[in-house]
């Protein structure tokens, strides 16, 4: 059971930072996160079981998954503006900041 | 208790800030109101000899007061309540100004909180507190696709950041079963170590290290002035704090974390000086060097972790100080002359080095707080920037280590090859011909004045008597190597 | 009493430079007043300073933390010498500055800088302790270039000052360095235990400190490869060139080399490396100056010169006799350049060629800049003659006879291009006027008379260096400064052996050996190495007469005096080392790609890379 979740994890963590490197979607790219930031949640969980602190690693997750719904929210709402403003949500050309 | 006090003052204020700027339009009076109140349990704190008001346990939770947090504090506050004065009149007119000091006040806050941190899990709490906040203030202007581009990156490469960090917690969890900022014992297992990478990065993200660092120079130049001075003064050096934080959790295991915080220093040096050197960008010019600033301080963290001695530390928190006074005072000169400017020409165009032509005529003042910074940040005594550059460079020559001696070189010559770009600044400002946005401008109000004069003499106090902090940066060094 | 002499010597310029600073700009006659007060009361304080020398430290405070050590401030005999001169010669182009900078913009900044400078440059000198040596070190330096890219607007002056620091910064890495092995290996940063203990370094780091040492001194002085800066220092207001040249920044390079000579001179190859150094910079220096046209630029090229001189005089074991030719040159080397502000005033431009015939209209200026090129070439009975034999006397009794005869050659070289300097500006007539009269007449052809030795063809003549407009006031105000210093270069030969009594007294670790005064002259004039001296120094005066007979001998070397006239090659490639690292950055800075998922990717392969270091330690 704790394998496989370990797996699950490993999963979401390897598909997040592959989404992070190939994803040029803005939106896309928030749930890339979203994905990784899972995983992180189905880690505390496990970590808490393993350790025998399971309570511990539930409110953690519990934790995690409310701040992360505030960065979210943030995220997506700054991404609805500059799709308003800038008329794109593709990353590749949000790039008048170089140099 | 005045422990509690200190942590929450700021951040209940912050809604009562945003009410009383919706209300009555006054969030500014209020918000520099609550900074300044938060000095009094400040200095309860630092003068309190007992154990008793310095630290607060709920539950598992404990928040300790220690050096690291008083310095932490002190800089956090200080450039805070600095930067609040100076926003008076730079962002009265602008829309959303009881925001701009809700959140400005709550960064403190959270930054005071991760200060005094005592588990992991808090660490990281206060942690992406401090990250959401400023993730609005940088994307404060929400009329401008530059500033939300800022932001929107800011955000996305700092979550990502983050996650690398819970997934460090978890390990951590699961092959101890604690979460505590304790030693661990020195023989460390292949889970403790992944997770030291992982918190390596994931704080790092924040810290700028290179190659993390691709956010820093956009967030910094597009954030509001003040705010970029608190993103380089302080959020910067939390992100650095909390990775010190939990490297103490790993630094019986050899050597290998000193080396990398050294081979960060170097490449944190030389590419936040290559890339400053062709800038013609002023605030995109010191959000680089911020990053070769960085850089110094990991050298003498590097070196301390190396040896498991405190001079090195010692240096470099002298050097988080240092920077803090230099580059706030540079980023907050140049946000007044960015006003300015932008009143001149009605748009949002980022300021050029050769926009300040002839700028010392009319602003004598912010034009010699400006050089004397930006000298200080080149490393030029009499001003604080040498002093805090010579002790990490003793520090750290004193372990008579070849590669560290060649790392000192190397830091050194940076530091004279940033006065390539610094001096081109000072020059600039000191043509006779003013350039047509200075010709005409009214004088800055005493608001926007007095911060920088405080912040210029303070940078001048600490070169000519750099002892007035040891007492400070000898405690935050101890909290760090006991 | 020392105590507060060395406080007041420091404190009172620098408190002068707020005080004057915060004036305004708007009351100029007070700021130049003030200036000259508050630099006058620090050259009284070092004066009163030389019969209280002592090598005890009279200042030794704690300041905060180990890696600063004390502040510690030693008034020994070569430290008073060298404050005396930074403070009355700098007070005196101070009292220069009052007539020259009249109705100048940011006086206040200026004399600000010029004073900080003065203060700066005692504090290198008395110090006592190397962190405070290094930290006054990097202030000449900041001064320095401030007061060079004084003139903001002129791109090339903001050029030379940043040359300046960069270069002199480079030098500063070096002293840097140094200080720290010392610190490192000697837990101590007090130059009398380093004086006492040097010996008891690993030889290696020993070896480390004296080449890096010399590093900084090479670029402080402006020696051979480092001299670069110097020319570009030009831009500067003259009075500031006669503030760098002769009274503080260039001098604090040969002070660290005698300072530290005790400990550093048993480094194997460190004495050869600094008199092969000197050499080199002394004959080029000389070769340069006889090429250039422009006034300040022949100055400027032979302060290198001289400064090489010096340098060997230290390489060959001579301390007394570097010292003593210091304090020569620093007073004829101050005249010179006030000289040469008061005639750049009058004609309002730099090129030697568009000057001529100024013993008539400006003749005290004249006579007094004539005295200052005399002691310059080494003419007998000036101070320059004395302590310029006394260096060639004491490489030849040291045993170096090849350093002798290549500084016989130098000295003559010095003399044929003092004769010219003065022929051009003072007594020759202005090749302009020709011009005038018939465009297309060329001043090739004039052999023999003023351009032959430069023929036009050539080079085509740089285009006129304009500092300023034209000051058409012919009663220029300020000779006072130029006839002491004429004075000065005149007499001050007489004291030189009192002046190496007392060198000798608080300097335990050197071992001076030094002759009365009248002992010193028989000595010198009874030397067959002063005759052979004498017969070059006249010849290469001689050769400015016959110039015109020996022109093969100078279209012989066409090929050097082309390199001379090129700065060897050196401007290029400082230029070209600027122009490399820029395209490096430049090359970088494609890095910063603006691009989310390059900047993630930086992100993931660090962590990748990280993980990799960790797993495989």
């Amino acid at each position: 059971m704790i394998l496989t979740l370990s797996l699950t994890v490993v999963g979401l963590i390897l598909i997040g930072l592959y989404g992070l490197l190939a994803v040029r979607n803005l939106f896309k790219l928030i749930i890339t996160l979203q994905i990784l930031v899972k995983g992180a949640v189905l880690a505390l969980v496990i970590a808490g079981e393993t350790s025998g602190r399971l309570q511990l690693g539930q409110s953690l997750a519990v934790t995690v998954i409310v701040a992360d719904t505030v960065v979210a929210v943030i995220a997506l709402a700054l991404a609805v503006q500059l799709k308003q403003q800038s008329g794109t949500v593709d990353v590749g050309r949000l790039d008048t900041l170089k140099g | 208790m005045t422990l509690l006090t200190l942590i929450w003052l700021p951040l209940l204020a912050a809604p009562l800030i945003y009410l009383a700027g919706r209300l009555a339009g006054r969030a500014r009076e209020m918000a520099l109101l609550a900074l300044l109140a938060a000095w009094v349990p400040f200095g309860l704190l630092v003068t309190a000899r007992g154990n008793a008001a310095a630290s607060f346990t709920y539950g598992a939770i404990t928040l300790q007061w220690d050096g690291l947090a008083l310095l932490l504090t002190l800089t956090a506050l200080g450039l805070g309540t600095t930067v609040t004065l100076y926003s008076f009149w730079q962002m009265a007119a602008e829309p959303g100004e009881e925001k701009y000091y809700a959140m400005l006040t709550a960064l403190i806050g959270t930054m005071i909180g991760l200060g005094c941190a005592r588990d992991l899990f808090n660490l990281w709490l206060w942690f992406e507190a401090m990250a959401v906040t400023s993730y609005l203030l940088v994307a404060f202007y929400r009329e401008q696709p530059a500033s939300l581009e800022a932001g929107v990156k800011y955000l996305l490469q700092s979550a990502a950041g983050s996650v690398l960090v819970l997934l460090g917690i978890a390990l951590v969890l699961a092959e101890t079963g604690s979460l505590d900022l304790a030693p661990l014992p020195p023989e460390s297992s292949f889970l403790l170590r992944l997770a030291g990478g992982l918190f390596f990065i994931g704080f790092g993200v924040k810290a700028a290290l290179v190659p993390l660092h691709t956010w820093l120079p956009d967030a910094h130049a597009q954030a509001p002035s003040g705010i970029s001075a608190m993103l380089s003064g302080v959020v910067i050096m939390a992100g650095l704090i909390a990775l010190l934080r939990v490297l103490t959790l790993l630094a019986g295991d050899g050597p290998i974390w000193g080396w990398l915080l050294l081979g960060f220093a170097a490449a944190n040096i030389t590419l936040g000086n290559l890339l400053a050197l062709r800038q013609t960008q002023v605030k995109r010019l010191l959000a680089f060097s911020s990053l070769a600033h960085m850089g110094y301080m990991l050298l003498g963290l590097g070196v301390a972790f190396l040896l498991g001695s405190r001079a090195g530390a010692e240096g470099s928190f002298f050097h988080l100080l240092s920077h803090a006074l230099l580059k706030g005072a540079a980023f907050l000169a140049v946000g007044a002359f960015l006003t300015i400017f932008h009143t001149f020409t009605q748009d949002h165009r980022p300021l050029l080095i050769s926009d300040l032509a002839g700028a010392s005529h009319r602003f004598p003042l912010v034009a010699l707080v400006l050089s004397v910074a930006v000298l200080g940040l080149g490393g030029l005594p009499p001003l604080v920037g040498f002093m805090s550059k010579w002790q990490i460079l003793t520090a750290s020559f004193a372990s008579q280590n070849g590669w560290i001696i060649a790392l000192v070189l190397l830091a050194a010559l940076n530091s004279v090859l940033s006065l390539a770009y610094y001096t081109p600044l000072v020059n600039t400002m000191y043509r006779h011909k003013p350039a047509a946005a200075f010709a005409q401008a009214t004088a800055l109000p005493i608001s926007m004045t007095l911060p920088l004069a405080l912040l210029a003499l303070a940078i001048l106090l600490l070169g000519f008597w750099p002892g007035l902090v040891q007492g400070i940066v000898n405690n935050a060094a101890g909290a760090l190597f006991p | 009493m020392p105590f507060w002499l060395i406080i007041l010597t420091i404190v009172l310029p620098w408190s002068g430079a707020i005080i004057v600073w915060s004036v305004g700009d708007h009351r100029p006659q007070i700021q130049h007043r003030l200036a000259l007060l508050f630099s006058g009361l620090a050259g009284l304080c070092a004066l009163l300073l030389i019969p209280l020398t002592s090598d005890a430290a009279a200042i030794r405070l704690p300041f905060g933390a180990a890696a600063f050590g004390d502040l510690t401030f030693i008034p020994d005999s070569l430290g008073v010498l060298l404050a005396v001169i930074a403070t009355v010669i700098g007070s005196l182009t101070v009292l220069f500055s009052n007539g020259y900078m009249q109705g100048e913009k940011s006086l206040g900044r200026y004399y600000a800088l010029v004073l900080l400078f003065i203060g700066s440059m005692v504090g290198l000198v008395l110090s006592g302790s190397l962190f405070f040596l290094f930290l006054f070190w990097e202030m000449t330096a900041l001064c320095s270039y401030a007061l060079i890219a004084f003139h903001s607007d002129n791109p090339q002056a903001v050029r030379g000052g940043m040359t300046a620091l960069l270069i002199t910064q480079l030098g500063g890495v070096g002293l840097l360095a140094g200080v720290l092995a010392i610190y490192a290996w000697l837990g101590s940063f007090d130059i009398p235990t380093f004086l006492a203990e040097g010996g008891s370094l690993p030889g290696p780091v020993l070896a480390a400190v004296g080449f890096t040492f010399l590093l900084a001194a090479a670029t402080k002085s402006a020696q051979f490869p480092f001299h670069t800066w110097l020319p570009g220092a030009m831009e500067a207001p003259t009075p500031v060139s006669a503030l760098i040249h002769a009274a503080t920044m260039v001098n604090a390079g040969v002070y660290l080399l005698v300072r530290f000579y005790p400990a550093l001179a048993g480094i194997p190859g460190w004495t050869t490396a600094v008199i092969l150094i000197g050499l080199i910079t002394a004959l080029m220096g000389s070769l340069m100056a006889l090429t250039t046209y422009d006034l300040k630029r022949t100055l400027a090229y032979s302060t290198i010169s001289q400064l090489g001189v010096m340098v060997v005089a230290v390489g060959v074991g001579g301390i007394f006799a570097s010292q003593f030719h210091l304090a020569s040159h620093a007073l004829f080397k101050a005249l010179l350049f006030l000289g040469a502000g008061a005639v750049i005033h009058q004609v309002g431009t730099r090129d030697m060629r568009q000057m001529g015939g100024l013993w008539r209209t400006m003749p005290l200026v004249a006579n007094c800049f004539v005295i200052g090129a005399a002691a310059l070439a080494g003419v007998p009975l000036l101070n320059g003659f004395w302590s310029k034999e006394l260096i060639l006397e004491t490489a030849l009794h040291n045993g170096y006879p090849w350093v002798y005869l290549t500084l016989v050659l130098t000295a003559g070289l010095t003399a044929a291009y003092a004769v010219r300097m003065v022929w051009w500006v003072f007594v020759g007539w202005r090749t302009e006027q020709f011009q005038l009269l018939d465009p297309g007449f060329q001043v090739a052809q004039f052999k023999g008379i003023g351009e032959a030795l430069d023929p036009v063809t050539d080079s085509p003549a740089p285009a006129t260096v304009h500092s300023g407009s034209p000051h058409p006031s012919p009663q220029f105000p300020f000779h006072a400064p130029l006839v002491i210093l004429a004075l000065g270069t005149l007499l001050s030969w007489l004291i030189a052996g009192e002046m190496g009594h007392w060198l000798a007294q608080t300097l335990p670790f050197h071992n001076l050996h030094v002759l009365p005064t009248l002992e010193l002259v028989a000595e010198i004039t009874l030397n067959e190495a002063t005759l052979l001296a004498l017969m070059v120094t006249a010849a290469g005066m001689v050769i400015w007469w016959w110039r015109g007979r020996i022109l093969w001998v100078w279209y012989w070397f066409r090929p050097l005096r082309q390199a001379a006239r090129h700065d060897f090659g050196f401007t290029w490639l400082n230029d070209r080392i600027v122009t490399d690292v820029k395209g490096f950055a430049a090359a970088w800075q494609l890095t910063q790609t603006g691009q989310l998922n390059w900047n993630m990717a930086g992100i993931v392969m660090a962590l990748l890379v990280i993980l990799l270091i960790i797993f495989n330690w």
